[in-house]
């Protein structure tokens, strides 16, 4: 038996290894695309190892807040919030980590009494020196119905706020944060491992390490769309609850407390980033959710009076800010009937009787 | 003989600027094509239990990731013709296929041997739908899998994953060539995809052969 796909492995990985060097031009592309369609052994080895490298951005979490440079020590993950107790070791932590600060407490509740109470006056104590030279920046931003602003933050990142949307700032040098108070935001977040980018909806911190991510607010609910890089999201109010790791291509969605993923691919994720552009596009949405999605943007609200129409299946790309030309457009296609009544447009189910005629 | 990530014999082809070789219609396909894709989802997902299916029936544990690769190549193959519904039984299928056709290529095939081989059954763990893991769980492997890599290996991996250094400046801190640095990463992405994609246990050996297994050693 030969050593066939062992060599073809090795030939993969410095294929992976040279376009991760960086200056890949066209012309090395080329060559790895012609080496890969030789042989479904040689694309099945350079996949298998591609997956793995790429998900393997995910140990940037456990970077997050730390210190640029420093390489954490084998095992040293185990301290980290990400493990469960079971999977980490017992060594008493240091002040570093608090999960591990808990974990000693129900050991020896006394003495993690009495470390948790020097922790706490070394916090403050260090707090008032930090407040001394340390500076916050604050700032907050807020647009209006139908309004959208694109913001750029002191750090290099940006922000862009959709329709009726509050976001504060408080960037300070260990964390940069951001709460959004109501509507929905997407960041283009500047790289910087040594300070966590976070915001702060719903009761969630959704952190992130060098991302394009999306978060909005709407009745309760909270959604997040990544578009790059990884995102974890975890709840504010419930330190206990595991976070959630988000890589590029995950939407989630919160509602009471639950968090469901779904992957798309990235094509998909940034559609529903379209509205930056001013747009929204519908594939087979249900007519209740794309009218919701007008009313973000419109003072004119569009109302269903009839539950009937809202599992309509609604598909197109329209411009946000013409609620008119997609109520048009329904009336063309869909037993659907609308009139303005006290400045809304009331959508009801068009007569069977009517239409015969 | 544990499994060797060491570059022994550098065949690195030179093909940087050769022409496209243009095999067949099926391959034209640039990454991150639907196959592609579908290939990393739903193929590579159940790698752990490919990896215990493959040591627990075949004798030489040796041949198990040559093996897993000539699987995955075949199914690739098929699916760039037509996307297999059940991708999960689709793989054990040929992973079967596969090792009774190398049994039948031994030189002395026992009779007996032949209808067992039949029966080489897939456990019931195999069969359950399998699925990426989750964000956590994933989270853990990789960092076991980063803490087994060797110590130079490790600390290069972390500077180019975690704090995103460009290869060139991970070279000039460590005082190293970028040759050296590349080849770490090569060997890094190796170990990774292994422990990754097959598990805390991929490449330790397992149980000793038993029954059909018995039949199935090397003919060296």
């Amino acid at each position: 038996m030969t050593d066939k796909h062992r060599q073809i492995e090795r030939d993969a990985a410095l294929w992976l290894a040279r376009r991760d060097a960086g200056g890949w031009a066209d012309r090395q592309q080329t060559a790895l695309d012609a080496w890969l369609a030789e042989d479904a052994a040689h694309r099945v080895a350079f996949l298998r190892l591609e997956a793995a490298w790429q998900e393997s951005a995910r140990l940037q979490a456990f970077a997050a807040g730390d210190v640029a440079g420093r390489i954490p020590a084998r095992g040293e993950w185990a301290r980290s919030p990400y493990f469960a107790p079971s999977l980490g070791s017992n060594r008493a932590a240091t002040t570093r980590g608090r999960h591990a600060t808990l974990r000693k407490r129900r050991r020896w509740p006394i003495f993690a009494g009495i470390a948790a109470s020097l922790l706490v006056a070394a916090a403050l104590a260090g707090g008032f020196v930090w407040r001394d030279y340390t500076h916050v920046d604050r700032a907050a931003w807020e647009t209006a119905m139908g309004a959208r602003k694109v913001v750029h933050l002191p750090d290099g990142s940006t922000a862009t706020l959709g329709s009726e949307t509050d976001l504060h700032m408080a960037f300070s040098r260990g964390e940069r944060d951001l709460e959004l108070t109501r509507g929905e935001a997407f960041f283009d977040v500047a790289h910087d491992t040594a300070r966590p980018f976070v915001v702060h909806a719903n009761g969630y911190r959704v952190t992130a390490v060098g991302t394009r991510f999306d978060v909005r607010r709407e009745a309760g609910q909270l959604r997040v769309v990544v578009t790059r890089g990884l995102v974890r999201l975890q709840s504010a109010r419930d330190p206990a609850k595991p976070p959630s790791m988000l890589p590029a291509g995950s939407i989630a969605t919160v509602a009471d407390g639950d968090v469901a993923i779904s992957q798309v691919t990235a094509d998909e994720a940034t559609e529903a980033l379209s509205w930056r552009s001013g747009f929204v596009v519908f594939h087979r949405t249900p007519l209740a959710d794309a009218v919701r999605e007008f009313n973000r943007y419109n003072a004119r609200q569009i109302v269903i009076a009839d539950s009937s129409l809202d599992a309509l299946r609604v598909g197109g790309n329209f411009k946000l800010d013409n609620s008119d030309a997609f109520v048009r457009l329904m009336q063309a296609v869909f037993p659907v009937h609308a009139q303005l009544q006290d400045g809304k447009i009331v959508l009801t189910r068009k007569p069977q009787a009517h239409t015969a005629h | 003989m544990p499994y060797d990530y060491d570059e022994a014999a550098p065949r690195f082809p030179h093909v940087f600027g050769r022409r496209p070789a243009c095999r067949g219609l099926r391959y034209l396909r640039d990454m991150g094509s639907p196959v592609d894709d579908w290939f990393v989802r739903e193929v590579l997902a159940h790698e752990q239990a490919l990896m215990r299916f493959l040591h627990r029936n075949w004798r030489d544990h040796d041949e198990v990731p040559d093996l897993r690769q000539e699987i995955y190549a075949r199914v690739y193959e098929a699916a760039t013709r037509r996307v297999p519904d059940s991708p999960k039984s689709f793989l054990f299928a040929t992973a079967r296929n596969l090792l009774v056709d190398r049994v039948r290529h031994q030189r002395i095939v026992p009779i007996t041997a032949v209808g067992d081989i039949e029966q080489l059954h897939v456990m019931q763990d195999e069969l359950e739908p399998g699925r990426w893991l989750g964000g956590r769980e994933a989270l853990a492997r990789l960092a076991r899998a980063l803490d087994r890599l060797p110590d130079r290996c490790r600390e290069v991996v972390w500077l180019r994953r975690v704090e995103d250094l460009p290869q060139k400046e991970i070279a000039r801190r460590l005082g190293i060539s970028e040759k050296t640095v590349e080849k770490h990463i090569a060997k890094g992405s190796r170990m990774l995809a292994d422990y990754f994609h097959g598990g805390s246990d991929a490449g330790a050996a397992h149980n000793p052969a038993r029954g059909v297994r018995a039949w199935m050693r090397k003919s060296t």
